[in-house]
């Protein structure tokens, strides 16, 4: 007894997320590159080293919460949500667009998937308590960064076994470590996140590189993502805070040239160093040929990246680089030059086929660019609302039925209303060669009350993720870096919402013709009704009819009717 | 005629047609009606279980007596009643017992005892027997006023410090300060002295930008900026700096250390009167307190702040805080030592305490009476389990608060005891599945079963009220009939027969 009170009270002081004097490190970079196409990346990335904490060990949230938590760089609102739901990672992406691999290539940051993201690492004895800790991390997200987080709820939360790797490091308590993940792609970020999202950097958006973060210039960018990175090394914890956007100085400039520059490409320049970064860097990536200039006079090139330190300098930094000509699109000459080599070993399309409301079918078309064959884990995390036929699974390589190219198939399947499908397979893309996989999918009936406030638009799906599997004779497998399908759009059957109170009217005027109906036959008086023979008639054949009256006996009136006879 | 007899029978002779049959069939269809009401009443009504009300309403005429023994010298037997009489109308909760004729040195509660001038040791007050007003001042010393700048209790509050630089890209930046051994010399002797009464969570942030949201007073050509008393109400620029915490809904207390610009320095208080005021930090009731620091002009670019440079600071944080959780100031006359090291003495915990248990005691008595009376004024108020039983715990806390106070109860078991209380009532005041029902009104369901009900009760009410007025009419011809059987020996049925054949 006393030694579990001992432990655990070693334990509570160990796992302080601050420990005395922690040392925080807060370091800024952008990196800007020029794409195929004319448009110009830029990836923030401002990352806060917690020097020597590690996450909380979730066997002390059953303690009071009485330790400080006291940080210098490092954002408290955020360490106040790592500690309440000891999260040992965290990934949070919001973003805008469809990340075009073919022409840019990979991303810097590797979550590009449209819509929000998020998923965590989270140690726990019971299943319980990670997903009661998943739901508590979400709202407080959600909060933190006015993003409906709280939407990413059962229904869209899945656990990927091979995917999402955790990035960093997970401690060993003799605890199971479980991974969370869920994302939704209808999410659509603006400034109301950005706001939020420059008020966790020490400097804001007042002094360094985060002054360029201009929202006007972000959000008209033709992709653009923030993102939240919390992993744990063993020399700390890390927090890293990143803004990516595509720009195109094409569609800036009227001169049909791709020059950008800070002042171009946000409208700002860099004013004053933000005082408390450790390093602020920035690095140009230079075209691979052609005549261009980048100015100012870069500090250091190495690896065909210019490198500048904007920390210890007093002026405005203005970085840029200028072209003398005009852009050239380098589509218009490939019938007559050999194609670009490809950026990205693979290019992947998805779609959702047929015309009906309730059945479709998937299909996904992978092209592989080498020679080499290629692994990919696929991994598909469906909603509920569609649902899978994996015996109609089908597998063409260059037209070819190859049923052998998909392997290693693990499918949670989905609870209706409840849970969503998790399906995870290994696919084998001989090289040079074109793959088809297809499966037939089931559209579900919503309830009446699932459906969004714009039913006609339809359903996000959320994208489907590959990962180049690199395998070698000597290593253990490893991960390649991740690629983000577009969205998919579903339109399923749709009542119109203007019906339930024509349905209950319809329904009650039926209901009460056959009750009226019923009760007018059961309560119905039969009587015999006796005419009068007429005199020009014979008086032996008297006309005998059955009359139903709904009166008593009124002969007058009954006898006035046959006189119209 | 007789082919046409065989053809035709007499529908009244088939039994579905008899009178008593379709009268059964009539009221079969009343009958379920009738029984099927209370179903109906049962599945669409809402849930309102019923309240402890009129056990609300008499707990909140009791009022909470705690007890007090105080042992008075016989130096100052003469003042017995008149202690008496102000004690009790400073303070009514108090249930003051007065001993004398005793040893009051070893008296474990209260003591008064004779001394050369006023002083406070622990729960002694030497006071000297000549000097008069001894009952004011031991009125104000067990029952002073609460200051209103105190903030409701709570079982636990956060202390939130944050060093806030105004612009730290103007040439001058703070990174780091000494706050954990700040904390500990200045804020824990008060929150461990206070353990009691409350838990405590610490967090402290710096922040680097923190703009004010208006233009300080420039002063003397620019030199000295001041800040006037309207300025220090918007002082807090509560869209910029991030202060407030989202993670738990425990009230915070913020303490800012706010250090001005490097071009705005020093960043003074004003009077009213547009003097500079001598103190450089002020409070914002139930909120926390500011301190403006003025550090010396550049060069050193980056500072760090050490134990010493917070000194002044945090005692005026300490200050802050004190008088946040409400804990009683001693009247300027009366001096204080004591054998630890602290500047509490355990005399003022005491009122504080009692204050605090007084204080949730009426609030929990209010809320109480709130929760029902809202709940019998709103019929659509629906009143589930967790209501009821949040209801009846906080009842029953104050129930054995007020059986057990006079008798063996502690300070700590009764501040438990009403701190409950007031947190049961509030939950049950603030469950948000009392606001369920009150956007679903009954016309709405009238508005959906009319068209049903309707049309399907006419022809039910139509044939009841037919079937009534035939039934009426039977019996008077019978009885006109029996009147004429009367007079003409009965030739009634005769009739009919005849009519037939």
């Amino acid at each position: 007894m006393l030694r579990t009170s001992l432990f655990l009270i070693s334990l509570l002081l160990s796992s302080v997320f601050c420990l005395e004097n922690i040392n925080e490190e807060f370091e800024e970079h952008l990196s800007i590159k020029s794409l195929r196409d004319g448009r110009v990346t830029s990836s923030f990335s401002f990352t806060t080293l917690l020097r020597d904490a590690i996450p909380r060990d979730p066997r002390t949230l059953a303690f009071d919460d009485d330790i400080s938590q006291h940080y210098t760089l490092f954002p408290l609102s955020l360490g106040q949500i790592l500690r309440q739901y000891a999260i040992t990672e965290l990934h949070l992406t919001l973003n805008a667009g469809k990340w075009n691999y073919d022409t840019w290539g990979y991303p810097d940051e590797p979550d590009v998937g449209v819509g929000a993201e998020l998923r965590a690492w989270m140690a726990g004895d019971s299943i319980s308590s990670i997903d009661e800790r998943w739901q508590g991390v979400r709202n407080a997200l959600a909060g933190l960064f006015c993003a409906s987080l709280g939407s990413l709820d059962e229904q869209r939360t899945t656990s990927p076994r091979l995917s999402f790797p955790p990035e960093g490091a997970l401690p060993d308590w003799g605890l199971p470590h479980e991974l969370r993940h869920a994302s939704h792609a209808s999410e659509h970020v603006c400034t109301e996140n950005l706001t939020p999202f420059l008020k966790l950097l020490p400097c804001k958006s007042l002094s360094g590189l985060a002054t360029l973060l201009n929202p006007h210039r972000i959000f008209d960018a033709d992709w653009h993502g923030i993102g939240l990175h919390v992993l744990w090394r063993p020399e700390g914890v890390e927090v890293r805070l990143n803004v990516q956007l595509v720009s195109d100085p094409l569609r800036i400039s009227a001169q049909g040239k791709q020059d950008w520059s800070f002042h171009s490409l946000f409208d700002r320049k860099v004013e004053k160093a933000c005082p408390v970064a450790s390093s602020t860097r920035v690095s140009v990536e230079l075209p691979n040929s052609g005549v261009y200039r980048v100015y100012p006079e870069p500090q250091e090139i190495k690896d065909g990246k210019a490198y500048y330190n904007l920390k210890n300098n007093n002026e405005a930094w203005n970085i840029g680089t200028m072209w003398p000509t005009d852009f050239e699109y380098r589509i218009c000459h490939a019938a007559l030059s050999p194609p670009d080599p490809a950026l990205v070993p693979f290019s992947v399309t998805r779609n959702l086929l047929g015309p009906t409301q309730d059945r479709g079918e998937l299909s996904i078309v992978l092209t592989n660019n080498q020679q080499d064959t290629l692994q990919l884990l696929y991994l598909e995390t469906m909603p509920w609302i569609v649902q899978f036929y994996l015996h109609t699974i089908r597998v063409h390589s260059d037209n070819v039925p190859r049923d052998d190219l998909v392997s290693n198939i693990s499918y949670v399947l989905p609870v209706p209303h409840a849970r969503p499908a998790t399906f995870e397979s290994v696919l084998t893309l001989p090289g040079r060669s074109t793959l088809t996989f297809s499966m037939d999918v089931a559209k579900a009936f919503l309830r009446y009350t699932e459906h969004p406030p714009d039913a006609q638009r339809g359903w996000d799906l959320p994208p489907a993720i590959f990962t180049p599997l690199n395998q070698s004779l000597n290593e253990p497998m490893s991960l390649g870096s991740r690629v983000y399908t577009p969205s998919l759009l579903v339109d399923l059957a749709t009542p119109d919402f203007s019906m339930p109170y024509n349905v209950i009217i319809f329904t009650c005027s039926v209901m009460a013709f056959i009750f009226g109906s019923v009760f007018n036959v059961l309560t119905r008086k039969f009587i015999v009704v006796r005419l009068d023979p007429p005199r020009n008639q014979s008086a032996s054949r008297a006309e005998k009819r059955l009359e139903n009256t709904d009166s008593d006996t009124s002969n007058e009136l009954n006898t006035s009717k046959s006189g119209v006879h | 005629m007789m082919d046409a007899e065989s053809r035709f029978r007499d529908p009244s002779s088939l039994f579905f047609q008899f009178d008593t049959v379709r009268r059964y069939i009539i009221a079969s269809y009343w009958v379920l009606i009738i029984l099927a009401l209370p179903l109906w009443w049962t599945t669409t009504s809402i849930e309102r279980l019923p309240l402890p009300t009129s056990e609300v309403y008499a707990q909140a005429q009791k009022r909470l007596e705690i007890p007090l023994a105080i042992c008075v010298d016989s130096a100052f037997s003469s003042q017995i009643t008149s202690l008496q009489r102000s004690i009790h109308d400073a303070a009514s909760y108090l249930d003051v017992q007065i001993h004398i004729g005793q040893d009051c040195s070893q008296f474990p509660g209260y003591a008064i005892l004779p001394g050369e001038q006023i002083l406070i040791e622990d729960r002694k007050l030497y006071y000297p027997p000549s000097a008069d007003n001894l009952a004011s001042t031991l009125a104000s010393l067990l029952a002073p006023k609460m200051d209103h700048r105190a903030a409701q209790y709570s079982p636990r509050f956060r202390l939130s410090f944050t060093l806030l630089n105004e612009d730290s890209s103007a040439g001058q930046v703070t990174t780091s300060w000494d706050i954990q051994q700040a904390i500990a010399r200045h804020i824990h002797p008060i929150t461990s002295a206070l353990g009691i009464l409350h838990n405590y969570t610490i967090e402290s942030q710096v922040q680097y930008h923190a703009l004010l949201a208006f233009e300080p007073r420039s002063l003397s050509n620019g030199t000295v900026f001041g800040l006037t008393p309207e300025d220090l109400t918007i002082f807090i620029n509560s869209a910029e700096w991030t202060l407030s915490s989202s993670s738990s809904n425990d009230p915070v207390f913020h303490f800012v250390l706010f250090i001005p610009s490097a071009r705005r320095r020093p960043l003074i208080i004003l009077n009213s009167d547009g003097t500079p005021s001598s103190s450089s930090a002020f409070l914002i009731p139930q909120w926390g307190g500011i301190v403006i620091l003025n550090l010396p002009p550049p060069p050193p670019t980056t500072l760090h702040l050490d134990l010493l440079d917070l000194q002044s600071s945090f005692s005026s944080f300490s200050r802050q805080l004190l008088t946040l959780l409400g804990f009683p100031r001693l009247p300027p006359s009366i001096s204080y030592s004591s054998s630890h090291n602290t500047s509490l003495s355990s005399w003022q915990i005491d009122t504080l305490l009692r204050q605090r248990i007084h204080e949730n005691v009426i609030q929990s008595h209010d809320t109480l009476q709130s929760t029902v009376t809202l709940v019998s004024q709103i019929d659509g108020m629906p009143v589930d389990e967790q209501v009821q039983s949040q209801v009846q715990g906080s009842l029953s806390a104050l129930h054995e608060l007020f059986t057990y106070a006079s008798v063996n109860l502690t300070f700590d078991e009764m501040l438990a005891y009403s701190a409950q209380a007031l947190t049961l009532s509030s939950k049950a005041f603030f469950h948000p599945g009392m606001l369920a029902m009150l956007y679903f009104p009954a016309e709405h369901k009238y508005a959906v079963y009319t068209p049903l009900f309707a049309s399907a009760m006419i022809p039910l009410l139509a044939a009841a009220l037919r079937e009534i007025a035939a039934w009426r009419k039977e019996r008077r011809e019978a009885r006109a009939v029996g009147d004429v059987k009367e007079a003409t020996s009965g030739d009634g049925p005769k009739v009919d027969t005849e009519s037939v054949s």
